[in-house]
């Protein structure tokens, strides 16, 4: 049973670890949000649909944790080959975004006035939500503390609760990644973002590979 | 437009008398004299000669430009000797300090690592979220280079970047000049048409190198994207990583610092994707000096356009009378205009006002700190030639 001890220690621990969570979805975010087009409400649309996302990966994350509290004592082969499979589709969905961008610009902007990015808002918001869940089950240090202590706790629903509040404390911090809509959109800015996210993939891809050849990165 | 852009030839400035060209590099002399016969430094006869020989290169440089009212033409002997110089001497020291160009993780570990001003731009937001530096530097003493040096270092540039902005680009950057040199071997362009957006790169690699070095917490630029790893410090390849690594340091020099110079005539490492000149490029709009084009004499020829090297003048800009945020102050579009109508400028005053004062009063700063950075750089790697074969 979740108490209210507990569930200020989970929101505790988000808090505390918002800042780590923001620097290591930053470089998935950051560009995407700049690729797409300005506004408050709608980079809000694309956070909300991205976290989203990414608290469904964290309540998968928490089911898995629980439900078979093996997880975080997996063999390291099986690990590395999970997390070397979520970071090679983490670069494939960036470079898919960055040359979707590309492409809606290319059909809609026939002069240098400002670039129109997903003009159509299909492409948007589920990329946002892929993005979203595949950093959601990456496994960053306090994500693994979180995983810790709710496989820990005495039901599944427990450790679900942990978990969403958890996420709540974490996402506070992204807030702030709203404000990137008032950043006016024009080619260079888009440019520069897809140009970002490519090299950004480029490294996933790396990482990825890497795990999946069966080595350690980054305390993965 | 083009083919009557080719005919054009620079409006030659009537040269200085020698006596006014003399008086006006007075200054520089005594600067570099200063700089370079620093009696409590205990010389050895090598030193003493490179010291001389440079300070004497510096001085008739600047002499030239004086004398003859170019700037670019003479700028670039002394920024291909410093782009050269630079690997001789640096390379010369690691050999002997450790028998390798090669760094070993355990030095890195031990913060042993030279500090170089490239990962300036990456290091401020780790260390404004953890107070600590994601560079394998070490602040403590005997640990490398020290706190103070760090620190010292970081102020010079802020103090230098002030004034002349991304002038550090074309008069104190130790690495562009090879790709400048490069960029001067053939005649003319083998390759004209270059997509204006690959400009964007250098904002791209510094968006993304940031980004990655605040989430891993590594510079991320050192580790796996700077072309000058090739000829300064790569790491030690003792596994599959490391040779990666060292992979892509040499196809990114080979392809950006001489092949690419080579064939587009452009400073390609610098204009398509070096992060710190992307960042540095925002304190153009801190500096007191500019570059403008006096739109009444303006025919537009676009030679100005053909000769930047770092693709810093567009039709727009040219229409708007200014050149991009990313002007490197070389001066090449100055010289090579033959209307005189691109212009050195102070800002806040009338452009073509008195533009040769403006100019004089950029290349003092600029070239003091090209003395005092670039000289020395040279001077240590003319050193190394003279007590190594001679």
């Amino acid at each position: 049973m979740a108490t209210p001890l507990i569930l200020g220690e989970a929101l505790a621990l988000g808090l505390a670890s918002g800042p780590a969570c923001m620097a290591s979805c930053g470089p998935v975010l950051v560009p995407s949000l700049l690729a797409e087009r300005a506004g408050l409400r709608l980079n809000a649309g694309f956070l909300s649909a991205f976290l989203g996302a990414r608290f469904l990966g964290y309540l998968l994350f928490a089911a898995v944790a629980w439900g078979l509290g093996v997880l975080l004592v997996l063999p390291q082969a099986q690990r590395l080959l999970l997390f070397g499979v979520v970071h090679v589709l983490l670069a494939g969905v960036l470079l898919w975004y960055a040359y979707a961008a590309g492409h809606t610009c290319a059909q809609s902007c026939a002069h240098s006035e400002l670039v129109r990015i997903s003009v159509t808002k299909k492409r948007g918001l589920p990329g946002a939500a892929a993005l979203g869940f595949l950093t959601g089950v990456s496994l960053c240090p306090p994500f693994v503390a979180a995983g810790v202590r709710a496989a820990g706790l005495g039901s599944v629903a427990a450790a679900l609760l942990f978990f969403a509040v958890f996420f709540v404390g974490t996402s506070i911090w992204f807030v702030p990644f709203v404000g990137l809509g008032c950043v006016a959109r024009n080619e260079a800015v888009t440019t520069v973002a897809r140009m970002a996210m490519v090299l950004i993939a480029l490294y996933y891809a790396y990482l990825g590979f890497v795990m999946l050849m069966g080595r350690r990165v980054h305390g993965y | 437009m083009a083919t009557k852009a080719r005919v054009l030839k620079p409006a030659a400035m009537p040269p200085r008398s020698i006596g006014r060209s003399l008086l006006l590099t007075l200054p520089i002399a005594v600067w570099s004299l200063l700089m370079f016969a620093n009696p409590q430094r205990h010389l050895i006869r090598s030193e003493k000669v490179a010291s001389l020989i440079t300070a004497v290169f510096m001085i008739a440089l600047f002499f030239l430009m004086m004398r003859t009212g170019s700037t670019y033409r003479w700028r670039r002997f002394f920024f291909v000797a410093l782009g050269v110089l630079f690997p001789v001497g640096f390379i010369h020291t690691v050999m002997v300090m450790r028998g390798t160009m090669g760094i070993p993780i355990e030095e890195m570990i031990a913060g042993r690592t030279p500090f170089c001003y490239l990962p300036i731009p990456l290091l401020i937001l780790p260390a404004a979220f953890t107070k600590s530096l994601v560079f394998p530097g070490s602040l403590l003493p005997g640990g490398g280079m020290s706190g103070a040096g760090m620190a010292a270092m970081a102020g010079m540039w802020l103090a230098i970047t002030l004034v002349v902005g991304k002038g550090w680009c074309s008069y104190a950057c130790f690495f562009g000049g090879i790709e400048e040199g490069m960029a001067a071997v053939r005649p003319r362009a083998k390759l004209r048409k270059i997509d204006p957006r690959w400009r964007y790169g250098p904002w791209a690699v510094l968006l993304a190198m940031v980004l990655l070095s605040l989430a891993l917490f590594e510079p991320a630029y050192c580790m796996w994207l700077c072309p000058f790893k090739a000829v300064s410090e790569y790491v030690a390849a003792r596994n599959t990583v490391g040779m990666v690594q060292n992979g892509i340091f040499v196809v990114l020099f080979a392809g950006l610092v001489i092949a690419l110079p080579l064939l587009t005539k452009k400073r390609t490492q610098c204009a398509f994707f070096c992060p710190f000149g992307a960042f540095q490029s925002i304190f153009n709009k801190t500096s007191a000096f500019d570059v403008k084009i006096d739109r009444a004499r303006c025919s537009p020829c676009v030679l100005c356009k053909t000769a930047c090297p770092t693709m810093s003048l567009t039709d727009e800009s040219i229409a708007r009378g200014e050149t991009l945020m990313s002007c490197m102050k070389c001066g090449a579009c100055v010289d090579v205009c033959p209307k005189q109508a691109v212009v050195w400028h102070i800002k806040g005053t009338e452009v073509a006002c008195k533009p040769e004062r403006a100019r004089l009063m950029f290349l003092y700063a600029a070239w003091a700190m090209a003395v005092m950075f670039g000289g020395t750089v040279i001077a240590g790697g003319l050193a190394t030639i003279l007590h190594v074969f001679v």
